[in-house]
C-alpha cells in the first residue's frame, strides 16, 4: 500500500516535517549559484541538520519511513537544482565561447601516393572490376620472350640497339610488357583475362613527352569466341571510366607485330569536346593506345589452339594518362620527386 | 608521304569530299596527319582572278633599266599594260597573269594597281614562288604555247590545291605511292580507279644494255633502258608544282621524273650519265671491303662487302637503292642516259642505311619491301616522259631478273571473318571490299594476293584484317562473355596496396626513382654494355641510392615538416643465369634517425600482424652502430656521408615480409578476464639488449604473459658506470580465468629470475 508522505509527515512529531520540506524547496529556488546549493544541502541535509538529528532519533517504523522519503525528495530536489544550475552555467559559457571558424586545424601528416601509382591503381581496379587478374612481369626479358613470342619479325626497328636496352644479344630491358602475357599464356590454359602494368624501357631520348623508362599498362583477353567487337567494347568502357561518361571513342586501322587486325584507339578530347584544341592538335581526339586481335603466331608460340580460340589485346602508357587527363606538361618531372607536385595528388 | 588532291584525282574517280576521303583513308588504311591547304586563298573569287596571258609586247621601261613594260592579252579584248622584272621571256610568251585585286600568298594586301617608275601596271606577271607552286624567284612562269588568253589559270595550273599529309604503316609500302592510294581511295568511297594509261615508247636504233646481276638475294630485278639525243632541262610548270606539294625538288627534267614516277608507282627509280658509265655497263653487286664512293650529297663512303653498289665496269656508281654517285649523275650537259627500274631487298637497304645513317626517299620505300612487279610500269611511264619531256630517243631495254616470285593464293571463310570481327559481313560484301583492294577471289575462295601485298598478306586471319578495317567503322561495342573469370588481387599485390597504403598514412609520401643507377654497392650488379647516360649504367640492388636523391629533393625544396619519402620497386640481383633474380623491394627514408627508422618498420610490421625481431649488423649504407637486419632486409641510420642530417632508412624485401604476414588472424580473448598489470625495472650491463631482456621475459613467463613493454631506459649515478636501468611493463592475463595477484606475483618473480639469471639483471622497483 503506498502511502502519502505529507501525511505521514504531519504526524511527525520532533520536526515539523511539512515546513521543513516547504522552507527547504523554497531556499532552494532561491539558490542561484553552487555554493548557495550547497549552503541548502548543509542545512536541510547536513549532519548538524534538524532532519539528521530528527532521524537519529526516530524509534518508530512509521516516522522513519516519512523522515527518510523527506530526505530523499529534498536530495533530489537539490540534485534538480544543481543540474540546472550548471546547465544554465554551460549554456552561458557556450553563447561566450567562439573560435575563428576560418583558423588553420592541426593536420595529422599525411603522405601521398604517386600520381603513377593512383592511375595505376585505378587501371587495375577497372580490369578486376570486369574480372580480369593482374599479372607482374619480369623487367630484364630475353629476347624470345620479348621480341620472337611476340612475332617481331627480323629487322623489325625495335629489334635494334638504337630502340632497345641490351644487356647482351639475347637480354634486353623488356620494351613492353607483353611478355608477361606470353609467360601467362604458357603457364595456364585459356581462358585467360589479365592486365600488367609496370616499368618498360626503351632507348628514347627523354624530352617532355618521353623517356627511356615509362609505365605501360597492358590487357590480354583470350578465350573461345572473343571478337574485335568485345576489344572495341571493352577500350570504350576504358575510355569512358578513365576520361568521363560524355567521352567518344573512335578507332583506326593500324599495324603491330603481335596482333591481326591491330586498331588504335582514340578518345574525343576532354579539355575541348572535340571540338579542337592544342592537346588534341586541333583534331578533336586524342589517341590512347594500340591494340587487337591476337596474332595466330602467338597461339602457335605457347600452344594455344588458333582456331578454338581467339583473343585481343591492348596496351596504353600510364605516363600519356597522367599528361592528358592531369595535365602534366613534362613527364620527367613525374621522376624528380619534387613534393610541390607529388603533394598536388 | 604528300598526296595532291588533284593529283591523286587523276588516278580515282570518285564524289567522296577531301574530308570523307580523309575519314575513310583515316579510319581504314593510314594515318592522315592532316590536309594542307596550299596556292592561292580560294575566298571571295580569288582563284578567278589568275588567268592565263600573252604577251602581245615587252618593251624597255623608259625609267628603269631592270624593268620591262609589256602589254598583255588576258582575254578582255584591249591588252593590260604590265610593268615586269623578269627577263625570262619575249613577246609571245604564255604566262600567269595576276589581276589586281589578286591576294598572293607572298603578298600581305591585294594586287593592286600602280605606277611603277611612271609606268601604269594593271596587274603581275607571276613567278612559280607567288602562287605557292615552287621556290623559284629567278625568272617567270613561261607556260606551253597554245593556251587562250583568258582561260583560268586554275585549269591549267594546280594554284588552288589541298594536299593529303599521309603516314602508312611499315607493313603498307603499297600506299607510299598514288597509285596504291587512290587503290585505296576508290575501294573506300565506292569510287573508280583509273591506272596510268602509258603508251611505252618504240625502242629505235637499237643498242644492247649492258646490265649483270650478281647477287640476286639481293637485287631480284633489274630494268635498264637507254635514252640518246637527251635534252636536259627544266621540267615544265605542272610537274615543277606536283613535285613541290610532294616536297620534292625540282632538278632537271630526267631527274624529276624519276623522282615523279617513284611517288607516282612507289618503285624508286634513278638515271645514270651513260657516258660516264666505264664500259656503259651496270653490274649489281656486293661493295668490295673498304671501296669508296661519293655519292650525291657530296659525301664520301667506305663501304663495305654488306652493301649493295650499283657498278659500271670499273667501280661502284651508286649505293643500291639509297643513293646515286656524284660521278655519274645526271648534269646539264648529260645527252645519254641509263635509266635503272631495278628491285631491291628490304634487309640489306635497312642494314646499310642504318649503317652509313644515311636514310632516303629511296631507302625509306626499298626497307619496306617494294613490289618486284612495280619496275615495268615504272619503267615504262618513266621512259613516255623522257622522250616526252626530253626530246629523247629509247635505244634499248632490258630486264634481268631470276624469276619474279608468285604472289600466295590463301583458302579464305568469310565466316570465320564473322567469327574474328564479331560482325555478320554478307559473303558478296566480302567479295567485293577483297576485290576492291585488288585481291582476286575465286567461286571457291581461294583468294589470290596482289603483288603489291605479297609480302603482309599471306594467311586467313591477314584477309580477315582487310575485311575488319574496312568495315571498322560498323564494329559493334561488346564486353567478352567472361564466363570463367577470377578478378582478384594476389596476397602480394594487395599487401603491396596495404604498405602503400600504411606509409602514406604514416606521413611519407611515394618516390618514383630510376632502376638504372650511376653506380651500385654490389660490385656484380649487371651493367649495360651500351648505357645512354652516364647516370643509368647499371641495375640497381639496391633502392636506397635513389630515395636518397628523393629525400635531398625535398630537402632542398624546403615544404616539408617532417620529410618521408618510400618506394616500392624491383631490385635487380645477379643469379648467374641469364636473367637476373627480380625482387620487390620496400624502400624508406625518413628525417630523425635509427628511432624514426624503426618506427616506420614497427608501424609496418603491425599492419601486416608479422613479428618485427631485429638483429645488430653492419652494412655499407648505414650508420656502422645503428643498423639492424630483419628476416626481410635491413634498416638504421642512414650512413652520414650520404645526407646531411640524421635519417632513417630500410629496404625490406617485400616477398619475405609477407610471407611472414598471416592470412587470417585469430581472436584472441583479451576482454572476458582482466588483465593483471605489473612493472619492474632491472639493471643491467650497458651492453645488454632491451630485446634479449624482453625475448627472455617472454619465454619465462609463457603463456599468461601477454605483455612486455619496455618504457624506460635510464642511466645514472644509482645504476652505476656502464649499466643501465630497463623498466618493463608486464601484462598477465588469462582467457579463462581471472588470474590472482599471488599468481601475478609469482610469474614476476620467475621472469625476475631468469633476468638476473641470463644477464645478472638486479631488479630495482
Ligand atoms: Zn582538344
Amino acid at each position: 500500500m503506498q502511502r502519502r508522505p505529507e501525511r505521514d509527515l504531519a504526524r511527525v512529531a520532533a520536526v515539523d516535517a511539512a515546513a521543513l520540506e516547504r522552507d527547504a524547496l523554497a531556499a532552494l529556488a532561491e539558490a542561484e549559484t553552487a555554493d548557495d546549493v550547497e549552503r541548502v544541502r548543509v542545512e536541510y541535509l547536513g549532519r548538524k541538520s534538524a532532519l539528521k538529528l530528527a532521524l537519529r532519533e526516530v524509534r518508530d517504523r512509521e516516522t522513519g519511513i516519512a523522515l527518510n522519503t523527506l530526505r530523499e525528495t529534498l536530495e533530489a530536489a537539490i540534485d534538480a537544482r544543481e543540474a540546472e544550475l550548471s546547465r544554465a552555467e554551460l549554456d552561458r559559457r557556450l553563447t561566450e565561447e567562439r573560435v575563428d571558424v576560418t583558423m588553420p586545424g592541426e593536420r595529422a601528416l599525411r603522405g601521398h601516393l604517386h600520381l603513377i601509382t593512383q592511375i595505376r591503381r585505378e587501371f587495375e581496379d577497372i580490369f578486376l572490376g570486369l574480372g580480369y587478374t593482374v599479372v607482374d612481369g619480369r623487367e630484364v626479358e630475353t629476347t624470345r620472350y620479348n621480341f620472337d613470342a611476340l612475332n617481331f619479325p627480323p629487322g623489325h626497328p625495335s629489334r635494334s640497339p638504337l630502340q632497345t636496352l641490351f644487356l647482351d644479344d639475347e637480354t634486353v630491358l623488356r620494351t613492353e610488357t607483353s611478355p608477361a602475357q606470353i609467360r601467362t599464356m604458357e603457364a595456364q590454359e585459356p581462358p585467360v583475362y589479365m592486365v600488367s602494368l609496370g616499368r618498360v624501357y626503351r632507348r628514347d631520348t627523354p624530352d617532355a613527352t618521353h623517356s627511356p623508362t615509362f609505365h605501360q599498362a597492358e590487357g590480354l583477353a583470350v578465350d573461345e569466341g572473343i571478337t574485335l567487337a568485345d576489344l572495341l567494347g571493352t577500350l570504350d568502357y576504358l575510355c569512358k571510366q578513365l576520361f568521363g561518361s560524355d567521352r567518344k571513342t573512335d578507332f583506326r586501322t593500324h599495324h603491330f607485330p603481335f596482333t591481326e587486325p591491330s586498331v588504335e584507339a582514340y578518345v574525343s578530347c576532354h579539355l575541348c569536346d572535340g571540338s579542337g584544341c592544342t592537346v588534341c592538335r586541333h583534331s578533336g581526339w586524342i589517341e590512347v593506345g594500340g591494340s587487337g586481335m591476337v596474332d595466330p603466331n602467338l597461339f602457335e608460340f605457347v600452344g594455344y589452339d588458333p582456331e578454338r580460340y581467339t583473343g585481343f589485346a591492348f596496351g596504353w602508357g600510364l605516363e600519356r594518362i597522367a599528361v592528358l587527363r592531369h595535365g602534366i606538361p613534362d613527364l620527367r618531372e613525374l621522376w624528380r620527386n619534387d613534393p610541390r607536385l607529388l603533394g598536388q595528388f | 608521304m604528300r598526296a595532291p588532291l588533284s593529283w591523286l584525282r587523276e588516278y580515282v574517280t570518285t564524289s567522296a569530299t577531301v574530308e570523307e576521303i580523309a575519314r575513310r583513308l583515316n579510319v581504314s588504311s593510314l594515318e592522315v596527319e592532316r590536309i594542307l591547304d596550299v596556292g592561292v586563298a580560294d575566298v571571295d573569287g580569288n582563284v578567278g582572278r589568275f588567268l592565263v596571258g600573252r604577251v602581245l609586247e615587252a618593251g624597255a621601261h623608259p625609267n628603269a633599266d631592270r624593268l620591262r613594260v609589256c602589254q598583255v592579252d588576258v582575254g578582255e579584248g584591249d591588252a593590260r599594260q604590265i610593268v615586269c622584272g623578269a627577263w625570262n621571256f619575249e613577246a609571245g610568251a604564255t604566262v600567269a597573269v595576276a589581276l589586281p585585286g589578286a591576294l598572293l600568298p607572298v603578298l600581305d594586301a591585294p594586287l593592286d594597281e600602280r605606277e611603277l617608275r611612271g609606268q601604269a601596271s594593271r596587274g603581275m606577271i607571276l613567278a612559280e614562288d607567288e602562287v605557292g607552286l615552287g621556290d623559284d624567284h629567278a625568272g617567270i612562269m613561261v607556260l606551253p604555247d597554245g593556251i587562250e588568253p583568258g582561260t583560268p589559270l586554275v585549269d591549267v595550273l594546280p594554284i588552288r590545291e589541298r594536299v593529303l599529309d599521309v603516314t602508312p604503316t611499315v607493313n603498307r609500302v603499297d600506299l607510299l605511292s598514288m597509285v596504291g592510294l587512290a587503290r585505296e581511295v576508290a575501294a573506300l568511297t565506292g569510287g573508280e580507279l583509273r591506272l596510268p594509261d602509258v603508251e611505252d615508247p618504240a625502242v629505235v636504233d637499237e643498242e644492247p644494255v649492258d646490265v649483270t646481276i650478281e647477287d640476286f638475294e639481293r637485287a631480284p630485278r633489274y630494268v635498264g633502258r637507254l635514252f640518246r639525243n637527251v635534252a636536259i632541262g627544266p621540267s615544265p610548270q605542272w610537274l615543277r608544282a606536283r613535285l613541290h606539294f610532294a616536297e620534292m625538288r625540282p632538278i632537271s627534267n630526267v631527274v624529276d621524273v624519276t623522282n615523279y614516277v617513284m611517288h607516282v608507282y612507289g618503285n624508286p627509280l634513278h638515271a645514270f650519265d651513260l657516258a660516264k658509265l666505264a664500259g656503259g655497263r651496270i653490274v649489281v653487286r656486293r661493295a668490295r671491303d673498304g671501296e669508296e664512293l661519293r655519292t650525291l650529297d657530296g659525301t664520301l663512303r667506305r663501304l663495305v662487302p654488306e652493301d649493295l653498289v650499283i657498278a659500271d665496269g670499273e667501280r661502284a656508281v651508286a649505293l643500291a637503292g639509297i643513293m646515286g654517285g656524284e660521278e655519274t649523275e645526271i648534269s646539264e650537259e648529260a645527252t645519254s642516259v641509263l635509266l635503272e627500274a631495278a628491285n631491291f631487298e628490304p634487309l640489306g637497304i635497312l642494314r646499310s642505311s642504318e649503317r652509313l645513317a644515311l636514310r632516303t626517299a629511296g631507302s625509306n620505300r626499298w626497307e619496306k619491301g617494294v613490289d618486284a612487279y612495280l619496275a615495268e610500269p615504272a619503267a615504262e611511264l618513266a621512259s613516255r616522259m623522257i622522250v616526252d619531256l626530253a626530246g629523247a630517243r629509247m635505244t634499248g631495254h632490258l630486264d634481268v631478273h631470276d624469276g619474279l616470285p608468285e604472289p600466295p593464293v590463301v583458302r579464305f571463310r568469310p565466316g570465320r571473318a564473322d567469327h574474328v570481327i564479331g560482325l555478320e559481313v554478307t559473303d558478296a560484301e566480302q567479295r567485293s571490299i577483297l576485290e576492291g583492294f585488288g585481291f582476286d577471289v575465286s567461286p571457291e575462295w581461294d583468294v589470290r594476293v596482289p603483288t603489291w601485298r605479297a609480302r603482309d598478306v599471306t594467311r586467313e586471319v591477314d584477309l580477315v584484317e582487310e575485311v575488319a578495317r574496312a568495315v571498322l567503322d560498323h564494329v559493334p561495342l561488346t564486353l567478352p562473355l567472361r564466363r570463367h573469370v577470377r578478378g582478384r588481387l594476389s596476397k602480394d599485390q594487395r599487401l603491396r596496396r596495404l604498405v602503400e597504403d600504411v606509409l602514406v598514412g604514416a606521413g611519407l609520401s611515394e618516390a618514383y626513382t630510376w632502376s638504372l643507377a650511376a653506380s651500385d654497392p654490389r660490385p656484380d650488379a649487371i651493367r649495360l654494355p651500351d648505357p645512354m647516360t652516364a647516370d643509368q649504367v647499371v641495375l640497381r640492388t639496391t633502392l636506397l641510392p635513389g630515395l636518397v636523391e628523393a629525400a635531398r629533393v625535398a630537402v632542398e625544396t624546403g615544404v616539408e615538416e617532417r620529410i618521408g619519402r618510400f618506394e616500392i620497386a624491383r631490385v635487380y640481383l645477379p643469379s648467374g643465369e641469364q636473367l637476373p633474380e627480380e625482387r620487390w623491394r620496400l624502400g624508406a627514408i625518413v628525417q630523425g634517425g635509427y628511432a624514426a627508422a624503426k618506427g616506420v618498420a614497427e608501424t609496418l610490421y603491425d599492419a601486416l600482424h608479422a613479428d618485427l625481431a631485429v638483429r645488430r649488423v653492419t652494412h655499407p649504407l648505414l650508420h656502422p652502430g645503428k643498423a639492424a637486419e630483419t628476416d626481410a632486409g635491413i634498416l638504421g641510420e642512414l650512413h652520414p656521408t650520404l645526407l646531411e642530417g640524421e635519417w632513417g632508412a630500410l629496404e625490406l624485401d617485400l616477398t619475405t615480409l609477407f610471407a611472414a604476414a598471416p592470412d587470417a588472424v585469430e581472436y584472441e580473448d583479451v576482454l572476458t578476464y582482466p588483465a593483471v598489470r605489473q612493472d619492474i625495472a632491472v639493471a643491467v650491463e650497458e651492453d645488454v639488449e632491451v630485446g634479449a631482456l624482453v625475448a627472455a621475459a617472454r619465454e619465462a613467463g609463457a603463456p599468461l604473459l601477454r605483455e612486455v613493454r619496455v618504457f624506460d631506459v635510464y642511466r645514472g649515478e644509482q645504476v652505476g658506470e656502464g649499466r643501465k636501468s630497463v623498466a618493463l611493463h608486464l601484462a598477465f592475463q588469462s582467457p579463462e580465468r581471472t588470474l590472482t595477484d599471488e599468481e601475478a606475483a609469482e610469474l614476476r618473480e620467475t621472469i625476475v629470475a631468469r633476468l638476473a639469471e641470463r644477464f645478472g639483471a638486479e631488479l630495482r622497483a
